[in-house]
Formats: structure tokens, C-alpha cells, sequence
């Protein structure tokens, strides 16, 4: 009973906000056109970037505004997506990646659809689409980084395998992220679990008594931690991204280095692909798949490695200098099928939480 | 009734979509998990002791700023602000660069990162009260013969108890919700239900074990909220005093104290501001300027989220809505706890939403004002609307103990002289809630400032504020990104400083019109 006026109280102060939104000229339910002008609204994640100039080309080409409502890292968004599975607050979501994609599809976030163009991916990364929900956009591999010049200070040999940082002469430099609050944390865990299968427990105790550091984020480790991040850190082997030395450079202080100052560890990498979909309940389908055709295309896929830093899904694509030269070319990245990491996660972040004693 | 349908509108039904989509009896599995109770069990320690040293660090710094006339004490009182609206993950990578070498991840950190952050909150809050109080039933004390340590007990710490019960009640609060501090400092030993939420949620995907949580910790909260409103039911009654600073005392060695708890305070809070100043002018190279020249530099042509500069004129709009917002609803509901006969219920519900957990605020406000029909995100009013639950708490707890602290037979005597209700009422309160409102404005333009966990999850399609865009920089390699992300932190800390500073002047001059007898 206690429940019925607030309920009312707050319905009828809905409908006045909704009247003043509406009387705002604020477009709270576009009309479903395929042709002329209309929004599109993309959901992702806060490191998404594109440049300007393909936002204007899109317009011009297809009269869509787009509007990019960004909302948390990709967890956030995806948990957001699934909350309203169905009646969306937007109409396109890009930035789910293979360790989220299973739930997202089961939970009914996306409508079927495909870029037509996604015959022309690389091959390896069509693997989670066939469900037909979701397109390939990009890709990154999760790897460790070295810091190159505390290894050569110090005369130590750069470690060459997973294998090796169990040995004594990496004891206390390596840290990693927690995989239960950290994207590649939870990456470098299932590289880990890929490589060893049932073994990975009795790897990760290795890693542990090799004085194997634990972080809360990936700025916590890589910012704090890692002897070439930004602050004091004292370890000198750190979980990053094969495209963290390119990163280094562009983002260097003038006058930019030569060379990065990290090499990568190209072993034991794991590979993580972001996708797109159309957000199952949106009013504007046809806008929603044309901005999907639009992040396959070429133009937007030769912008993405310096915008986002993670490498086009489209093949032939040919990458910026800075990409070419120092970006790790990642031979055998490991990988798990999305079914099984949503099927396992949350017993491998728990068994995880036991070997490390967290 | 303001209050009361601010809080439903915006509150309640955001948390009613969201429990009516997460809930199942399914997820209520996690509240028979030993885990769960071991983590509810250890924050609840790591609370108190977090609450415990922020009101010995707080009451005396309260004791000197809010009370003695000496010069800098408004920089002294505004510098205490800066912490609480540093982005926790600021707070952190200060903390680890100042201590870094000398304090291991854990729990000793963390519980003085919570003080260093709530420093604000037990000054503020007592400090109000604090600077009403008449000194001369003190001095009255002291002339029959008590001792300073008697006077303080039996008449200084029986008139603060309000106003510290409430700074505690919210300093517990925000320990045991702690997010940022706990994930990116915390071990095993300090996990809170919060941090538990936000991993239920955008990492396992699991809602309704993370709705299940969200519940239990909402209701330790109230436990405690209920807890302290018992407790702080007014003993004596004083007349305050009309916010006039006391002149520094005559004798030296007295004011060396103060001038010292004074410069203490400073150096406290400065220390991890240094730390990021001289972040701010570092490259590899060693000293740059080039971070601050080329703020805007940063990704410019893309479509980032908002360049840095947007960023800070969208988060002081959002600060400003914010304390204005939460000034009028914190005011009001304030007002409802002296005159209403459900007064108490209004002081303890309006505190409530500190303890619901900012992923679930976040997440229900998104469910229910962020699409049809109800869809708030092109409006801007989104963010400063989740800034505002998040501050009403903190504004009525500045503002309703230093009103109960009013004797309220002063509107008795005002109508016996022939005032009509409402001159009467504004003699007896009117000073102290000019004061406390203007403080408690300023505190929710802090909140605004530094908020971050309610504001990540609102898909927001301007530009992000300044904490949200901190970390976004902070979350990629290069010096560029952490140099910038350092000036931000810099500008976001002077302009709360300046905000606070200006915010307590219009304070003072509103004070300082009536005379002090």
C-alpha cells in the first residue's frame, strides 16, 4: 500500500518532465524513415575516438547526424545494453568484445544483422558471427610489455615465453591486473587458461611465488607500477597491449622519441575483437545498420588504429607508419570461443580469487 | 513536500525499474555465501576505523579553522574541500607516488586515503555547527572554575554532538561504499559490498546477485543512519552566537597552536597536490610546460568524448546546477526537520541515498529517465540530477544540526515582543541558515565536481566531466595522456578552490551584516 503513492506521485512527475522534454524539441521518439535526415544514436564505451571528418563524410553521404552516447568502459555499457534489452537508449552499440558477446546475444541486446562487407574480415575474427547479431570492427591483442631499457641497465635477458616469468630471474618485476575489476587482467587470465588448460592453477601459483604483483585496474599497474609507465613505478614487465609502444610515441612529448621505449612480449598474447550490433527495439533500423556498414568501411577502418589504438577487423587495410614499425605482430594469438568464457567466467574468476588468496 | 517528491521522483523510481528488472530470488543465492558476510563484516571494520581517524584528524582542524579569526583561515577552510573532490583515482596515484614505496597495497592505505578524502566532510559538517556556538557559556564555565578539558565536556562536546554523529554517520557511508580507493589500493582485506556490486555487474554480468547486494548494503546503511539518528538526539540547547570568529587569543603559546594546526592542515592536504603539480611539468626529458600549453591538443580533430577544456565548463555547469539543486531540496528538507512532526523521518530519509550504491543510482537513473519516453540525456539534467541525490544527504546533514542546534525558545521571545511567525522564526534561525546553507551549497558543488561512479554508467551524449575524462586519459599508454590527465587535476582542484572560496565569502559578507553582540 505504502508503494502506491510514491509510484503515482513520481508517474505524474514523469509525465510533466516528459511533457517539458517533449515541448523542448528534443527528439525523444524519431519516426522509423529510411530515407532523408535522421539521428542515430551510438552507445560505446568511453575510449571510443573517430575523426571528425568521417562523422561529416557520414552526413554527407547518408544525411545521418550521429550522436555518440558514450557510458563507462565496455562492462558498463555492455550491463547497461542488457538492462534494457529491447527498449535500447540508442539505436546502434559498438564495443562489445568477445568475452561479452555471448551474454549480450543471449540477453536479446541486438537484432540480426550483418554487415554485408563482413566477408572481406580477416578471417580468424568471424568466428563469434555467426549467430548473425553482431559485425567485427576491430581488434587488439592483450601482451605483455618490457620495459626495454631497465632490461638492458640491469643486464638481464628479456623473457621470451610465459614460461619464463616463473623463472628466478624475473622474480618481483612482473605486475598484472586483477581479472575480476580489469579487461585485460581478465585477458591475460584466459591467455593464461588457453595456454595451460587445466594447468593454468599450478602456473599462476608459480607466478605467485615468483612475486607476481596484483593491480585494481590497468592504470594502477601500467600508470603506477611499471617502470616505464607515468608515475614511480618498479616493475619493469607489465599486461598491456601489443599497440602500447606506437601509443608511446604518438603520445610522447615533442620532440618524439625514435623508438618506443616498451618492447612486447609476443608470446602468450591474447586476442580480444570488438563488435557492433543493431540494438534489438530501436525505432531506426535502417540508420542503425547503416552506421554499422559505415565502421566496416574503409575509410573508418584506416582511421581506427591511431584513433582507438587496436587494429582494423577489415583485411588489406594498410596501417599508419607509426603502426607498421612498432605495433607486435602477435603470430599465434590465444584465444577462447565466447561460449565458454560466459559459461566458465565467473568460476575462473573464483578459482582465480583462491590460488592468488584474494 | 519538496524534498519528499524530489527523492521519489528521482530516487525511488529509478530503483523500482531497476529492482523490478534485476530482482530474482535467485540472486538472494550470494546472501548465503560465507564471502559475502566476510566482505560486509571487514568493511564494516574498515569503515569505523576510516570514520574514527577522519574525526581525529577533522575536530581539530575544525576546532581552529571554523572558529578563530586569523589570516588565511577561508584558503585554510576552502584547501580542506580539495580532497574530497579529487577523483578517487587521483587520490590513489597520489597516494601511491607520495607512499608508494613505504606502505604495501592494503588495508592501512586505504583507511587513510578514506580520512585524507573525508576530511571535508567532518569539518564542514562540524565546523558549521561549531562556528555558531556561543563562547561565552565556555567562558562562563571556565570562570567557575572548570578546567578547558571540563569545559569542552560538558558544554562544547554536548552542544557538537549533532554535528558529529552526522559527519561520522556520512564518513561510514562512505567508506563502507567505498569504489575507487578500494579497487585501486585496496587487497583482500578491504573489499567492500560496492566493489562487489560493480564486479557483479559489468564484469561477471550477474544482476541479480548484483541487486541482491545492492539491497543488503542499503540495508546495513539504514541500520546505521537509524543508529546515529538515536543517537544524536539533542542534549543541551545553546543560543549560538552570530557567526562571528573568534579574535585570536592574547596568549602565545595559544597561538601558536592554532598557527600550527593550521599549517599542519595545509601541508596534509597539499602533499599529494604537489605530487601531481609536479606531475603536471614532467616528461621523460624532465621539466615541460608543454602539457599545460596544449591542453586541448589531446586527440584534437577526433570525435574523443569531449575535449579537456569542454570538459571543465561542462562540469562547473553541472557544479552549479548541482549546488543549487541540492541547496533548495537540502534546505527544504532541512526546514521539514525543525518544523515537521515527522522532521526526524525527513533527516534520516534524506541521508539514504549515500548508501545506495552509485552503479545501481547510475544504472536505474539510465532505466528510467535515459530512454522513451522519459529520455533526460539531451537535456544535460541527467548527471547534475544523479550529482544532487548524491549531495542532498550531505547538505541536510550540514544544515539540520546546526538548526537543531538553535534554542528554539528564541522564536518564543521574538513573538512575545510582537513578531509575527515567520519574522519570528527568521530571527531565531535566519543567520544560522544563511551560513549553513551557503556551506552546505558549496559542499554540493564539491560533490558535483568529483563524482564519478553514478556519472560513468549515464551515457552521456555532451562532453563527459572532468573526473570521467581523468580516467579515460589515464587508461591509455603515453606520457601525453597522463601529463594532461595531471593538468586536469590540477584546474579541477583550483577551481574547486576557488568555487569553495567564493561560495564562503558570500557567506561571510551575508554574516557579516549583523553585528555580533
Amino acid at each position: 500500500m505504502s508503494f502506491v503513492k510514491p509510484v503515482l506521485v513520481a508517474a505524474a512527475l514523469g509525465s510533466v518532465l516528459l511533457a517539458t522534454a517533449c515541448a523542448g524539441g528534443t527528439n525523444a521518439n524519431p519516426a522509423p524513415t529510411l530515407t532523408g535526415p535522421t539521428t542515430v544514436r551510438l552507445i560505446t564505451h568511453d575510449s571510443f575516438a573517430v575523426s571528425d571528418a568521417l562523422i561529416a563524410d557520414l552526413k554527407a553521404k547518408t544525411g545521418i547526424t550521429l550522436e555518440v552516447a558514450t557510458g563507462g568502459d565496455a562492462g558498463q555499457v555492455v550491463a547497461s545494453a542488457i538492462l534494457s534489452a529491447g527498449a535500447p537508449t540508442g539505436d546502434v552499440l559498438f564495443g562489445v568484445d568477445n568475452n561479452l558477446v555471448a551474454k549480450a546475444i543471449d540477453a536479446g541486446v541486438f537484432e540480426s544483422y550483418v554487415s554485408p562487407n563482413t566477408g572481406n574480415v580477416i578471417p580468424s575474427l568471424r568466428d563469434d558471427t555467426s549467430e548473425g547479431k553482431v559485425t567485427p570492427i576491430d581488434y587488439g591483442d592483450v601482451c605483455i610489455n618490457m620495459d626495454t631499457a631497465w632490461f638492458s641497465k640491469h643486464g638481464i635477458a628479456q623473457p621470451r615465453s610465459l614460461e619464463d616469468l616463473t623463472k628466478p630471474e624475473y622474480k618481483d618485476l612482473l605486475v598484472v591486473e586483477d581479472p575480476g575489476t580489469s579487461s585485460p587482467g581478465q585477458a591475460f587470465l584466459l591467455a593464461t587458461i588457453s595456454r595451460y588448460n587445466d594447468g593454468w592453477k599450478d602456473y599462476w601459483a608459480k607466478l605467485r611465488a615468483n612475486g607476481v604483483k596484483v593491480a585494481g585496474s590497468w592504470t594502477d599497474a601500467y600508470e603506477g607500477s611499471y617502470t616505464s609507465g607515468g608515475g614511480n613505478g618498479d616493475r619493469p614487465l607489465v599486461v598491456s597491449y601489443a599497440t602500447s609502444p606506437p601509443a608511446e610515441i604518438v603520445y610522447a612529448a615533442d620532440p618524439k622519441p625514435t623508438k618506443p621505449y616498451s618492447t612486447v612480449l609476443t608470446d602468450g598474447c591474447y586476442r580480444q575483437v570488438e563488435y557492433a550490433g543493431v540494438l534489438a527495439g530501436t525505432q531506426n533500423t535502417a540508420g542503425a545498420q547503416t552506421v554499422i556498414n559505415w565502421l566496416l568501411s574503409p575509410a573508418v577502418q584506416a582511421d581506427i588504429p591511431l584513433s582507438m589504438f587496436v587494429f582494423p577487423a577489415l583485411a588489406g587495410v594498410i596501417p599508419p607508419k607509426v603502426f607498421a614499425d612498432f605495433a607486435a605482430p602477435v603470430k599465434d594469438p590465444l584465444q577462447i570461443p565466447a561460449r565458454d568464457v560466459a559459461e566458465k567466467q565467473s568460476q575462473w574468476l573464483d578459482e582465480w580469487g583462491q590460488v592468488m588468496g584474494r | 513536500m519538496i524534498p519528499l517528491a524530489f527523492l521519489l521522483a528521482f530516487l525511488l523510481l529509478p530503483l523500482i525499474v531497476l529492482l523490478l528488472r534485476t530482482w530474482s530470488g535467485e540472486g538472494t543465492r550470494v546472501l548465503s555465501e560465507a564471502t559475502t558476510w566476510q566482505i560486509a563484516s571487514l568493511s564494516a571494520l574498515q569503515a569505523t576505523v576510516s570514520t574514527v581517524l577522519s574525526l581525529a584528524l577533522g575536530l581539530p582542524i575544525a576546532a581552529v579553522v571554523s572558529r578563530y579569526a586569523f589570516r588565511g583561515r577561508a584558503f585554510v577552510q576552502a584547501l580542506i574541500t580539495v580532497p574530497f573532490v579529487m577523483p578517487t583515482v587521483v587520490v590513489a596515484m597520489a597516494f601511491r607516488s607520495l607512499l608508494g614505496s613505504s606502505l604495501p597495497q592494503g588495508f592501512l592505505i586505504v583507511v587513510l586515503a578514506h580520512a585524507y578524502v573525508n576530511l571535508a566532510v567532518v569539518v564542514r559538517i562540524v565546523g558549521a555547527q561549531w562556528a555558531q556556538q556561543d563562547d561565552r557559556y565556555v567562558r562562563a564555565a571556565r570562570t567557575l572554575g572548570a578546567s578547558p578539558v571540563t569545559a569542552f565536556r560538558t558544554i562544547t562536546l554536548p552542544y557538537l554532538r549533532p554535528s558529529i554523529i552526522a559527519s561520522a554517520v556520512v564518513v561510514f557511508i562512505f567508506s563502507f561504499t567505498s569504489l575507487g580507493i578500494i579497487v585501486l589500493l585496496g587487497d583482500s582485506s578491504t573489499r567492500t559490498l560496492e566493489s562487489q556490486i560493480l564486479r557483479r555487474t559489468s564484469v561477471l554480468l550477474d544482476f541479480p546477485a548484483a541487486a541482491a547486494l545492492a539491497v543488503l548494503q542499503l540495508v546495513v546503511i539504514c541500520v546505521v543512519i537509524a543508529i546515529g539518528a538515536a543517537a544524536s538526539r539533542q542534549r543541551g540547547r545553546q543560543r549560538p552566537v552570530r557567526s562571528a570568529l573568534i579574535a585570536m587569543p592574547a596568549r602565545i603559546g595559544a597561538r601558536m597552536t592554532i598557527r600550527l594546526v593550521a599549517i599542519i592542515t595545509c601541508a596534509i592536504v597539499l602533499l599529494p597536490v604537489i605530487a601531481l603539480l609536479e606531475a603536471s611539468v614532467s616528461s621523460r626529458a624532465g621539466f615541460t610546460s608543454q602539457w599545460w600549453t596544449s591542453i586541448n591538443a589531446i586527440d584534437a580533430g577526433t570525435t574523443r568524448i569531449g575535449s579537456p577544456v569542454a570538459s571543465l565548463l561542462q562540469s562547473v555547469q553541472f557544479a552549479l546546477l548541482t549546488g543549487v539543486v541540492a541547496g533548495i531540496i537540502g534546505g527544504c528538507a532541512a526546514l521539514a526537520v525543525l518544523a515537521h512532526r515527522w522532521g526526524r523521518f525527513v533527516a534520516v530519509a534524506a541521508v539514504v541515498p549515500l548508501g545506495i550504491s552509485a552503479a545501481t543510482l547510475g544504472l536505474g537513473m539510465l532505466l528510467a529517465f535515459g530512454r522513451p519516453p522519459v529520455d533526460l540525456r539531451s537535456t544535460g539534467l541527467l548527471i547534475p540530477l544523479a550529482h544532487s541525490l548524491v549531495a542532498v544527504p550531505l547538505v541536510v546533514a550540514v544544515i539540520a544540526p546546526a538548526l537543531r542546534g538553535v534554542d528554539p525558545r528564541v522564536t518564543d521571545v521574538a513573538a512575545t515582543l510582537g513578531a509575527r511567525p515567520t519574522r519570528a522564526f527568521f530571527t531565531a534561525y535566519g543567520s544560522t541558515l544563511r551560513t549553513v546553507m551557503l556551506a552546505a551549497g558549496g559542499l554540493a558543488c564539491a560533490v558535483s565536481l568529483g563524482e564519478f561512479g553514478a556519472a560513468s554508467f549515464l551515457a552521456r551524449t555532451g562532453s563527459p566531466t572532468v573526473p570521467i575524462q581523468i580516467v579515460r586519459l589515464l587508461s591509455r599508454p603515453g606520457e601525453q595522456a597522463y601529463g594532461v590527465a595531471a593538468v586536469m587535476s590540477v584546474i579541477l582542484i583550483a577551481v574547486t578552490l576557488a568555487l569553495v572560496l567564493a561560495v564562503d565569502r558570500l557567506g561571510r559578507r551575508t554574516g557579516a551584516l549583523r553585528t555580533s553582540y
